[in-house]
Formats: structure tokens, C-alpha cells, sequence
């Protein structure tokens, strides 16, 4: 593992006519991890990754990949980054073997035939190579995109929202596929606005709201710095529930969808709280205890979910 | 080179599997020849109805009628003596007709005897400003003059005979509608391509992949440049030999007809990449190809001479690039001008090079 990281960006801005999409951040990413940005539609990810890409120029601040600044020419790190751009189309009249063969050409990069087979093979998309991209499915072209990305054996692999809009199965072979780079010695920078993708994938997640890095950390640390650790669920409890456990001086967050969330911060007060809400007379569906998860760090440092969406707020 | 090689060969495989694009490249022009030189290729044999009301019936009417009906342009339709011709000319929406009086004859004949009573006049009903019009005005006034002539049995003095102005003998309509075909398959196929393409790989950021490849938009260009070069050559000799097969044209196919493919096609696909900047989505991309295309088709002539048009706008043919495709492309292959036909050339080579290089500065891969 390099001691140099592979990004460091430094007081970062980009103002458009009337938005600042991204304010001042700063980052450094080591070698060999999977780095989430995590944010809601807007929060200034893509503009972030695309001006890591050199598609986009910064207003203020730098952007270093591989030590080059990407602002001032990007031509020296281009066959060390492999990109997965958001919503990615591939050329619908190419099949996959072509589409590989055309890439690897643009990047000076001769192959083989065995070479485009074990790609496609990497991505799981062999049994597709010899349909025309317009024929694949949305799962299936987030792959050729990642094979394509793949094509120049990239030290740094951007991924920008690569599981948007695909099915829960399609999701999970995409994962799976990204844990597999990594494991290859990459360094996988991937935006989501799935909680549970950065969650699953990453070793380093930062939260981006409204252009700015809110908090970073692993997941595990997230959850210890802005969770609770554990909660006690009392499905259904309702507004009746939250006035009844707080007259009691316990603490409680009521959910939109009626759960009541008693935080335990220490696992030894435990069986204090449960005896506790044991003798409120409560009318509750269910109670369970859940360990808390990115998505109640998101709730806790944005102030609210990412389904209900942040921007504008 | 491998970059060229590669964009090439992937660009080619896609255009091959797009039904559209190869019916404008092949079928279309195919299609303009034979249509096109079915309609004016035997316009000679060609006659233009004369609907005439003989009123008089009479002796020289009947003269007269036949007088007219030895004009080859003309195909005489009687209009019954019994019907108003007002009414009949509304009714059956004729743009011109001819009546010829009750009292025809019988006027004639008193004029015959003393000329001081003359003359006898036939009525042509149309409206005047139409060509329709002026046309038949002078075939009846050539019979009326061979008539005149007849009764006062004189010969006329100053006549002319038809000869064709074509350097080359048996030179059809057809010799000087295939440069102008070749002309429209050039710009229609690489002007109107390359702008849509430009929208396309905007709205679907294509661009910007490319531009994380190690490809040079000037690359990407040139890529563009020898595929279609190659397909237009293709398209010009199959235009050209079925065009040789059906209408035994005379024109020939020289050096420089393909020197002006690869020029014309340098020059659209500059043109529309410039044209690229400007467009943002396929919708505006067809509005702006559109708005450029059409008057360069109809102003450059492609499907009639601009000798005959007016001045003010032969002037503004001078404005449009494919004027100069035209002509040096006639130049060439039915005059064998080759000095004319250099000078268009190097006018289409420059303009292609201004053009490339401005859209080289103006079309961006990556966002502001």
C-alpha cells in the first residue's frame, strides 16, 4: 500500500450561476479502499467526482489524483482511472466484445480475444457478449460500463451511483463484483444514495449535504460517533407511546411511520430500559431491539432521511 | 493511429446495423436518380393539354385546329360547343383554355377580302402570370402566325432550329442531376449525421467518456472522416453505375469527382460538428441541421440550374458550401473543366478547414 494517497483534495469549491455545489471540501483517500460519498440527489457528488475526472473545472480549491492536479491536465493519470459514469449508456448498436475492443483501442491498449472473454467473464456478462447493448438489461449495461471502466487495469476506479435504478438481485452481483476490485488491489471511489450499499461496500464513507462533507469515517465509526449503538423498537407506538415512555424520563425519538426509538447507549442499561417500558401500558405492534445502521447516522447528522430528500431543506 | 483505427471500425459497425443511415446512404440516392430521371428524362415527348371551344366549326377553324394540333407540345382537348366557358373552365379547374369565335370563318374570309377589316381574334382564358400560361400564349401564337402565313401564301423569312448547348453529344438531364445527387447524399449523410451525433453523445455523455480515453476530438473527427469517405465513394459508383445502366448518361467519373467526395465530406462533417456546438438534445439537433440543410438544397443547385433563377439569389447561392460542390463537381464530370473544377475544390477545402478548426475550439467534451 502507497504512503502518497491516491486522492487528495484540498478547500474544494464549484459555483454555478446561482449554486454552490460544492463548498470547500477537502479529502484524502488512501490506496487500496473503498471510499463512499454518501448524499441525496444534489448534495454535490457527481460534481465532486467529476471534476476528480477532469470533466469538470473547480472555481476554487485543488484536486490532486496520483499527485497530478486534474484541473491543470489529466492526461498523465488517464490510463490509471477507470470510470463508471452516472446513469451510463453504453453504444446500443455494439455488442460487449466489441464495445470492450473499441475501449481497450481508445486507451492504446491491444487485446486478445481471451483478454475481452475473461473480462466479460469478470463481470459476469459472457453470456451476453454477442447481444447488441440496446438488447441488455439495465443491470447487464452497469456492467459493460464496468468492464469498460476495467478495460485499462485502472489503479483507481470511479463508480458514480453505479446501482441506481437496478433490481435488489442485479445490486447485489454489482457488490459483489466491486468487493472483487478491491480485493484486486484497486481503489474503488464509489457515490450512492443507498445507505446500505456504503454500508455493505465501504471501508471510508464521507456524507456530503448541501456541497460539504458533514462527517466521514467508516461505517462502524459513524454509527459509534452519531448513533445510538442500539435501540429499542416499539412498532406502532405512536405520538400516545412517545408521550408516555418521555413522562417516564426515558429518552425517544418518534419515527414517520408511528415507531417509537428508544436509544440504549449503554448495552448495561439494557435490562433498565426494557423493565422499565415494561410497566407503561402501551399498545404497540411489535418490540425489538436493532442495532443502528448508516441510514440513522444520515438521520442524525443531515436531520433528516434520504427518502425524504435533503435538498432544499 | 490505432485510436483512429479503433473509433473507425466501432463507428462503422454501428452505422452498418442502423437501417436509416444505409437507406441514405445507398437507397436514397438510388431512389432520386430513377425518380427523378424518369420525370425529366423524356420531357421531350412530353405534350401539355390545350383545351379548345370551336364555336364556329367552320372552314378555317378546322384549318386552324389542325395548324395547332401539328405542334408537338400540345395535346388538343375539345371542350363542347354547347357549354359555358367560364363555367366549364371552373368546373374542371383548367389552368388555360382556347376559344375560338362563332363568326371565325365567316370573318376570315371577309378579312381575306379586304384586309381593312381585320383582324379576327381568338381568346386564350388563364390566369397570366402562370408559366402554364405563357406557354400556350406562344404555341397559339406560332399557329395563328402559321395560319397568317397560309392564307397569305407567303414563307417566313428569319426562322431557328433547336441545338443543344452540351459540350458532350446525347447529354442527358440525367448527367447534370447526378452531381447534383452525389452533392445532397454527401451533405445530407455527414452534415445531418454528425450534428445529430453531436446531440446524442452530449445528451447521453458519451462526450464526456471520451474524453477520459486517450482520443483527440480531432481524432474522433477524422475517424468519422474516413468511414464516411469510404461509404461515399461506394454510394457515388453504385449512384452512378445504375444511373449509366437505366439512363445511358455520358458524364464520367474522374479523379477529382472522388477528390470532391473526400472534400465535401471533410467539409459537412466540419460543418456539423460546428453545428454540434449549438445543439443540446436530438430535437434541436435536427431544428439546426434543418435550418442549414434546407436552403443549401434548394439554393445550390442540386435539382435545377441557378443560371435561371434571380440575381439576388444566385448571390445568396454564393453563401452556401455546397454551391461550389455542385459546380466543381459538374465541372468535372460533365465538362471536364478541370481549372473550374480545382477552384471549387480548393474553395470546399478551405471552408472545410475553417469550419474544422472553429469546431475543434467551439465543441467542448467536458462541462464548464
Amino acid at each position: 500500500m502507497s504512503a502518497e494517497p491516491v486522492i487528495e483534495v484540498v478547500e474544494l469549491s464549484k459555483q454555478y450561476k446561482d449554486i454552490r455545489a460544492v463548498d470547500g471540501i477537502s479529502l484524502s483517500i488512501p490506496s487500496n479502499q473503498i471510499f463512499s460519498m454518501l448524499g441525496a440527489n444534489g448534495a454535490g457528488k457527481t460534481t465532486t467526482v467529476e471534476i476528480l475526472e477532469g470533466l469538470r473545472s473547480p472555481t476554487s480549491g485543488s484536486a490532486r489524483v496520483f499527485g497530478v492536479d486534474v484541473a491543470k491536465d489529466y492526461r498523465p493519470i488517464r490510463s490509471r482511472v477507470g470510470i463508471l459514469p452516472q446513469n451510463f449508456e453504453p453504444f446500443d448498436m455494439l455488442k460487449p466484445t466489441e464495445a470492450i475492443e473499441y475501449w481497450a483501442g481508445l486507451f492504446d491498449k491491444k487485446v486478445t480475444r481471451k483478454d475481452v472473454s475473461d473480462l466479460l467473464e469478470t463481470v459476469n456478462l459472457s453470456h451476453r457478449k454477442d447481444v447488441v447493448s440496446k438488447k441488455l438489461s439495465g443491470g447487464e449495461k452497469r456492467k459493460l460500463g464496468i468492464a469498460l471502466s476495467l478495460i485499462n487495469e485502472p489503479e483507481l476506479l470511479f463508480l458514480d451511483e453505479p446501482t441506481t435504478g437496478l433490481d435488489p438481485r442485479a445490486r447485489r452481483d454489482l457488490w459483489a463484483l466491486i468487493e472483487g476490485i478491491k480485493k484486486k488491489g484497486s481503489t474503488v471511489f464509489l457515490t450512492t444514495h443507498y445507505l446500505d450499499e456504503a454500508e455493505k461496500l465501504s471501508d471510508d464513507v464521507a456524507i456530503m449535504h448541501k456541497g460539504r462533507i458533514i462527517t466521514r469515517g467508516s461505517p462502524e465509526d459513524l454509527v459509534r460517533k452519531h448513533g445510538k449503538l442500539t435501540v429499542i423498537v416499539l412498532a406502532g407506538a405512536g405520538e400516545v407511546g412517545l408521550k408516555e415512555v418521555t413522562r417516564r424520563g426515558i429518552d425517544a425519538t418518534l419515527e414517520s411511520d408511528g415507531d417509537l426509538l428508544v436509544p440504549v447507549r449503554d448495552p448495561t442499561e439494557m435490562r433498565q430500559i426494557f423493565q422499565k417500558l415494561s410497566g407503561i401500558e402501551l399498545k404497540v405492534k411489535d418490540m425489538y431491539t436493532r442495532k443502528q445502521t448508516l441510514e440513522d447516522v444520515f438521520l442524525s447528522v443531515v436531520g433528516q432521511k434520504m427518502d425524504e430528500g435533503v435538498l432544499g431543506k | 493511429m490505432s485510436r483512429i483505427l479503433a473509433d473507425t471500425i466501432a463507428f462503422g459497425k454501428q452505422y452498418m446495423r442502423s437501417g436509416v443511415a444505409m437507406f441514405f446512404a445507398f437507397a436514397f440516392p438510388i431512389l432520386l436518380i430513377l425518380i427523378f430521371g424518369a420525370i425529366f428524362s423524356s420531357q421531350g415527348e412530353v405534350a401539355l393539354p390545350l383545351p379548345v371551344q370551336d364555336l364556329d366549326e367552320g372552314p378555317y377553324s378546322t384549318v386552324f385546329l389542325n395548324i395547332l394540333a401539328n405542334i408537338s407540345v400540345v395535346d388538343i382537348e375539345v371542350i363542347p360547343s354547347d357549354v359555358d366557358i367560364s363555367e366549364y373552365i371552373s368546373d374542371e379547374s383548367l389552368l388555360v383554355a382556347l376559344q375560338i369565335p362563332a363568326d371565325f370563318s365567316s370573318q376570315v374570309g371577309a378579312i381575306l377580302a379586304d384586309a381593312s377589316a381585320g383582324p379576327v381574334n381568338l381568346t386564350l382564358y388563364g390566369d397570366q402570370t402562370t408559366s402554364t400560361y405563357g406557354t400556350m400564349s406562344q404555341v397559339v401564337q406560332a399557329a395563328i402566325d402559321g395560319m397568317n402565313y397560309g392564307l397569305l401564301g407567303e414563307s417566313p423569312i428569319v426562322g431557328f432550329e433547336a441545338q443543344s448547348i452540351s459540350l458532350e453529344d446525347n447529354m442527358t438531364f440525367m448527367d447534370f442531376f447526378l452531381p447534383g445527387v452525389v452533392g445532397l447524399v454527401v451533405m445530407t449523410n455527414t452534415l445531418y449525421t454528425i450534428t445529430s451525433i453531436c446531440a446524442e453523445y452530449k445528451s447521453r455523455g458519451y462526450f464526456k467518456l471520451l474524453a477520459t480515453t486517450n482520443i483527440k476530438k480531432h481524432e474522433w473527427l477524422l475517424s468519422k472522416f474516413i468511414f464516411y469517405t469510404v461509404l461515399l465513394f461506394a454510394s457515388l459508383l453504385l449512384t452512378f453505375a445504375i444511373g449509366q445502366a437505366v439512363f445511358d448518361m455520358t458524364s464520367s467519373l474522374t479523379p477529382l469527382a472522388f477528390a470532391f467526395i473526400a472534400a465535401g465530406g471533410f467539409l459537412f462533417l466540419a460543418m456539423g460538428m460546428l453545428l454540434g456546438t449549438l445543439v443540446k438534445d436530438p430535437e434541436s439537433a435536427s431544428a439546426i441541421a434543418n435550418a442549414v440543410g434546407f436552403p443549401m438544397m434548394f439554393l445550390s443547385g442540386i435539382f435545377f440550374n441557378l443560371d435561371g433563377m434571380p440575381s439576388y439569389m444566385q448571390a445568396i447561392s454564393k453563401v452556401f458550401p455546397l454551391t461550389y460542390f455542385n459546380d466543381g463537381l459538374r465541372a468535372t464530370m460533365i465538362y471536364d473543366n478541370t481549372e473550374v473544377a480545382l477552384v471549387n475544390l480548393a474553395i470546399v477545402v478551405v471552408l472545410g478547414l475553417v469550419f474544422f478548426v472553429l469546431g475543434s475550439k467551439l465543441l467542448s467534451w467536458k462541462e464548464r
